[in-house]
């Protein structure tokens, strides 16, 4: 179903689809897309404050935070929709903030997709390299192309109204890439599918992404679907990004608390550091990571925590246990944290029963010492 | 076991009364058939038959003639008028069609939801005064004495009063887009108004620009509410008497008063004609459109 298509690599072709920039600013980078100073204010109301951020060329970026973070505007203002109230966004080495959406080397996959009704699947994907009068005989064989990468080749002559929602996305995806832009910003584009279909198109999406090389940035508030896909996330929260790494070193080591509460589920706790032992609010002393004193949250994460130990464990009592499939999630309470520690256990023959008493130990690797503060 | 029973029944039950009903089943559309053959029917044929009658001494006689078609177009006078009032109803739609597009897309796109109404409603007021004195407000604005003369004199450009707005056909055609702007403007706007607009933002991201994104996406999608819109200025404009009565002069005579004339002359049979040919061309035009008009839902739009 899927055809490999070279002839899809968007980087060699860019020059064909982007307008000779007006200003004659030398290029300063050569990064995929780089955004300096991005200030964006709707009014006295801070979308964005101050954005700095650099894409690679050719990876997959996600931009992940909870709605209103600005990661939809931040997309707006590389796709051209939104005009940056300062700094410059460039991509390739070419600055772009100046220029209007259709000549910018950018194409978009909408959250609504935003197909067109009066026209064929086939006509939709070919409306692009219309507008760039590509000839017809180039265009046509680009359109079966781009619709074979999306496994749509048999459904060109229907009417999008005609097609399931995974199948329209899959228009939209193809009508953005048959362009070969340098940048393709999908705005969470699976946010309308249910979640078997939804987990489908992101194998499919990160597929995609290797077959045809180019830049992806991603937009979503899915934890789940940016560490599925996304080479780097960026974790945007109130107009800046909080943090920016891979999936894993986001998992591993957030570092702030509204990363580490955003991405996965853990626990916290008010503590006093000094050097590898945190002080909790109980008065129990528990391994962390060294590096840094004084009152700070701790975080652990669920999974890392074992049931037993002795000496550097909190004691507690079960309240609640919960079979999850592929673990068992157990609630258990503490003098330690107001809200109940979250232990998530694999092996399904060490739940305790709701009421006993047991204590929790965690390595010192797996504490991560956060600033202090809710 | 009941209710399969019901509904295995219930197709012959429903046969059984229709077939037995027969006429009575019909009994629903007598109002409609007595007021559409009263007011419309009725006077329709009494027009075909006047039209193919003749005058005598300010008298019709039922003798079968083409006289009244013939006459109307042996004086050229009268082609001429024909064809000046298909031309000022052709460019008074186009311009208040033209109008009315960007209007209805700015109200539809830029306007908050609060502010939609009353500017609607602001459009529509004119309708709540009379057309009679709609027309006539355009002479104290127009006239020699009028609002823009004065405030000619005022500026300085010109010392005496100006007679070129008023009685000719331009000002036929100003005030013809005064009136039915608004008629453009609403059905425009409940067309555009569906519109996703994504749909714009979606083919200028794909490299249309602004305009050819409107002409290419949206333009095609409404297309049924355009035709719409001028059937509803155009069609109106064609019959219309009492603007260019009122402003046009002589020089923006259109066949309405022509037909007024012809009219008041007793002449009741060739007014007739030239009714009955507008008619035509009028039914001609909508044919026409209704082709346009279901090739357009055909797509969905």
């Amino acid at each position: 179903m899927m055809v490999r298509s070279p002839r899809l690599r968007g980087n060699d072709t860019v020059a064909t689809t982007v307008a000779t920039p007006t200003d004659t600013e030398p290029a300063r980078t050569t990064a995929g897309i780089e955004l300096r100073g991005v200030v964006k204010r709707y009014g006295s109301a801070n979308a964005l404050r101050g954005l700095d951020l650099e894409i690679r060329d050719g990876e997959f970026f996600c931009l992940l935070g909870p709605s209103g973070c600005g990661k939809t505007t931040t997309l707006n203002l590389i796709g051209g929709f939104v005009a940056p109230t300062e700094g410059e966004i460039w991509i390739q080495g070419r600055r772009i903030d100046t220029l209007p959406p259709h000549k910018r080397p950018v194409n978009t996959v909408f959250q609504s997709y935003a197909l067109f009704p009066h026209m064929n699947v086939r006509e939709n994907v070919r409306f692009g390299l219309k507008m760039d009068r590509v000839p017809r005989v180039e265009s046509t064989e680009r359109v079966e192309e781009a619709l074979a990468l999306v496994g749509l080749e048999d459904y060109g002559d229907r009417s999008p109204a005609q097609l399931s929602g995974g199948q329209q996305q899959r228009v939209a995806v193809a009508r953005a890439l048959v362009k070969r832009p340098a940048v393709l910003l999908l705005d969470e584009p699976l946010g309308a599918l249910d979640l078997k279909l939804r987990q489908r198109l992101q194998i499919e999406l990160a597929q995609i992404h290797r077959d045809v090389g180019t830049t992806f940035v991603y937009v979503t508030h899915d934890q789940e679907e940016a560490m599925s896909m996304a080479d780097r996330i960026a974790v945007m929260n109130d107009g800046r990004v909080e943090q920016l790494g891979s999936p894993e070193e986001v998992y591993r080591r957030p570092v702030s608390r509204f990363v580490a509460d955003f991405i996965g589920d853990s626990n916290f706790f008010a503590a006093d550091v000094a050097g590898p032992t945190a002080t909790l609010a109980d008065g129990t002393c528990v391994p962390c990571e060294g590096g840094r004193s004084g009152a700070a949250t701790l975080m652990v994460r669920p999974e890392t925590i074992r049931l037993g130990g002795g000496e550097g464990s909190i004691a507690g009592r079960v309240v609640h246990t919960s079979f999850l499939g592929s673990y068992v999630r157990v609630a258990v309470e503490t003098g330690a944290a107001e809200a109940p520690v979250m232990v998530a256990l694999r092996e399904a023959t060490l739940v305790p029963a709701p009421g006993e008493t047991v204590s929790l130990s965690w390595s010192a690797a797996d504490g991560i010492v956060l600033e202090a503060g809710s | 076991m009941s209710a399969s029973a019901e509904t295995a029944e219930q197709p012959q039950a429903v046969r059984a009364h229709r077939r037995g009903a027969g006429i009575a089943s019909y009994g629903g559309f007598i109002p409609a058939i007595v007021l559409f053959g009263l007011f419309f029917l009725v006077p329709l044929a009494i027009i075909v038959c006047y039209s193919f009658w003749e005058t005598i001494d300010y008298s019709v006689v039922h003798h079968w003639t083409l006289d009244n078609y013939r006459y109307f177009f042996s004086v050229s006078a009268y082609v001429t008028t024909m064809w000046s009032t298909l031309w000022v109803a052709i460019v008074a739609t186009a311009i208040a069609i033209g109008l009315a597009f960007p209007f209805a897309y700015w109200l539809s796109r830029y306007v908050p939801q609060w502010l939609r109404l009353p500017l609607l409603v602001l459009v529509i007021v004119p309708f709540w005064t009379s057309y009679l004195l709609r027309v006539y407000s355009w002479l104290t604005i127009l006239g020699e004495k009028g609002v823009l003369n004065r405030f000619l004199q005022w500026a300085g450009i010109t010392h005496h009063p100006l007679g070129v707005f008023l009685y000719d056909r331009p000002a036929v055609i100003l005030v013809l887009i005064y009136l039915y702007f608004p008629f453009g403007a609403l059905t425009l706007y409940s067309s555009i108004e569906r519109f996703d607009w994504n749909q714009l933002r979606a083919a200028m991201d794909l490299g249309a620009s602004p305009l050819k994104a409107i002409f290419r996406i949206l333009v095609p999608q409404i297309m049924p509410g355009i035709v719409t819109a001028v059937i509803f200025v155009f069609i109106p404009i064609l019959g219309e008497y009492l603007t260019p009565q009122i402003v046009g002069g002589t020089g923006g005579v259109m066949i309405g008063n022509l037909i007024v004339n012809f009219f008041q002359a007793a002449e009741y049979t060739r007014g007739a004609a030239v009714s009955l040919l507008i008619a035509l061309f009028i039914v001609g035009l909508l044919a026409l459109f209704r082709k346009s008009l279901s090739t357009a839902d055909a797509y969905g739009a």
